[in-house]
């Protein structure tokens, strides 16, 4: 198991005397966490993400435990590069370790998930504001990131993008990769996240649970059978909100949506596998 | 690093701001090299007119760039291997190029020496030309490193930062592209060919010395 990603006592500041962005920061980011971090406009929340990332160091303090394979989407992706989508992309792959076959192949693949495979092919210079957000986020997936740092992915994507988006963080913390994000969307992974920082007045301070209360997302129930008096899964244990034994062996599963396709795997792929019966969309009591 | 490279590379040579650099060193070779000179003279004039290239080819390569997709790049790679990358593909340019003007140029010129009366043999005086237009290429380089991002980065300063020390790493005694051009144009003036070994041991390791504190501060002083 790897160690935590830990920022111990950090701060960063522009400049030999410039103004302190962020001061004293301590925070640990296990592995398989998914870390949602809040704050006003221009409160430090991208320069926070930054350290994380590595783009930055901390101009005091230590970043211990960062995995090898690091991944950042940023704020505002520029299309102003002289390459194909998957052109750059397989560049990208490469950098992050994967030979150029392999790149190339998870390219292709990503830009089909997010729905811009059409534009695989296109100059970056001539993608819309959208589809250029895709490549940037399809770059940061391409390698099985053990970090995912995502600045504001969401912003600029289309609905079925969200959802993949949404889905692909679930692939990844079940895999034992962390993720942070920043979102301004409150609903954004709601109740999914494993801890909640907010970033005010330079420093970073751990919410409570309740204080962040945000309404559970969407969730998907899953009618499964195991074995009579198998225990589910630990993985699926581990995902699910709730889970209620309806008969000898029989589960009733209430699913968070972006981890259902999760679950799922972990049910079929289990040693025995599990039936899994039947997969609809929870109604929403509110 | 070699992905990083390749990276770097496709991106100078799709984005053609490797052009005007490429002109300006053509148009001071066609201004000051003409065929039948002595060849130990022109070299030295080569491997000079190289180091602002070159300088100028390494502020292209770092500033090239966009933000966004350098923080992609350094979150997968870290910043000081995406920063060094990016030089290390200048300094390939500029020894690619300073390679084939050397060539041309000593095809070019007459094996004498500045007496027109002494020969000079051909292959030495072109090796020689080689070593002094690698310091020089490597000299440019630094000097394209300590000038931008991340040490300089108001463009306005950067710039007339760049071409000062462009100047003065030509002209100040002691600067080892000085000394590789001046061993090549004494070399001309006595009839023998230098090996200009020294300056180009001393111009690799101010280089070193540049891209490794460049990649340093990287991470330190960004955006």
């Amino acid at each position: 198991m790897r160690p935590d990603l830990c920022l111990r006592n950090a701060g960063r500041r522009y400049g030999l005397r410039g103004p302190w962005v962020l001061r004293g920061v301590d925070l640990a980011v296990g592995p398989g966490r998914l870390v949602r971090v809040e704050g006003a406009n221009g409160s430090g929340k991208s320069t926070l993400l930054r350290l994380l990332a590595g783009i930055d160091a901390p101009s005091e303090g230590r970043i211990t435990g960062r995995p090898a394979r690091t991944a950042y989407v940023p704020e505002r992706f520029p299309p102003a590069l002289p390459f194909t989508a998957v052109g750059y992309l397989t560049h990208l792959g490469a950098v992050q370790g994967l030979s150029r076959a392999a790149a190339a192949r998870a390219a292709r693949e990503w830009l089909e998930r997010l729905g811009a495979a059409a534009y695989a092919e296109t100059p970056m210079a001539r993608l819309s504001k959208g589809s250029s957000q895709k490549v940037a986020v399809a770059q940061a997936l391409l390698a099985q990131p053990g970090l995912l740092v995502l600045d504001e992915a969401w912003t600029g994507l289309d609905t079925t993008a969200r959802a993949e988006l949404e889905r692909a963080v679930a692939e990844r913390t079940a895999a034992g990769g962390s993720v942070v994000f920043v979102d301004h969307d409150p609903r954004r992974l709601a109740g999914l996240s494993d801890a909640t920082y907010a970033v005010r007045d330079g420093g970073v301070v751990r919410q409570e649970p309740s204080q962040t209360a945000a309404a559970p997302g969407p969730h998907v129930v899953v009618e499964t059978q195991g074995p009579p008096d198998g225990r589910l899964p630990e993985e699926v244990r581990r995902t699910v909100s709730s889970a209620e034994e309806t008969g000898p062996g029989a589960h009733r599963l209430s699913v968070p949506a972006p981890h259902s396709d999760v679950v799922l795997r972990a049910l079929l792929t289990a040693r025995p596998p599990w039936h899994v019966v039947s997969v609809a969309p929870q109604a929403t009591a509110r | 690093m070699t992905a990083l490279m390749r990276y770097h590379a496709a991106l100078l040579m799709r984005s053609q701001r490797w052009l005007p650099p490429f002109l300006l060193y053509a148009a001071f070779l066609a201004i000051g090299i003409q065929a039948g000179q002595p060849v130990l003279d022109s070299l030295g004039y080569t491997a000079a007119a190289l180091l602002p290239v070159a300088a100028w080819l390494a502020r292209i390569c770092v500033t090239g760039e966009p933000d966004a997709a350098r923080g992609c790049a350094a979150a997968a790679a870290g910043p000081a291997r995406a920063h060094v990358a990016c030089l290390l593909v200048a300094l390939a340019g500029a020894a690619a190029l300073g390679t084939l003007a050397t060539l041309a140029v000593t095809l070019l010129s007459d094996p004498v020496a500045s007496d027109h009366r002494t020969r000079v043999p051909l292959p030495a005086a072109c090796g020689a030309g080689l070593l002094a237009a690698l310091a020089c290429a490597l000299l440019g380089t630094a000097v394209g490193a300590l000038t931008s991002r991340p040490l300089l980065r108001s463009p306005g300063r950067a710039v007339l930062a760049l071409l000062l020390a462009a100047l003065l790493s030509l002209v100040v005694s002691g600067s080892p592209a000085r000394a590789a051009v001046q061993g090549l144009v004494t070399g001309s003036q006595q009839g023998t060919v230098p090996l200009p070994l020294p300056p180009l041991a001393a111009a690799a390791l101010v280089t070193a010395g540049a891209l490794a504190l460049a990649g340093a501060l990287a991470a330190r002083r960004s955006p």
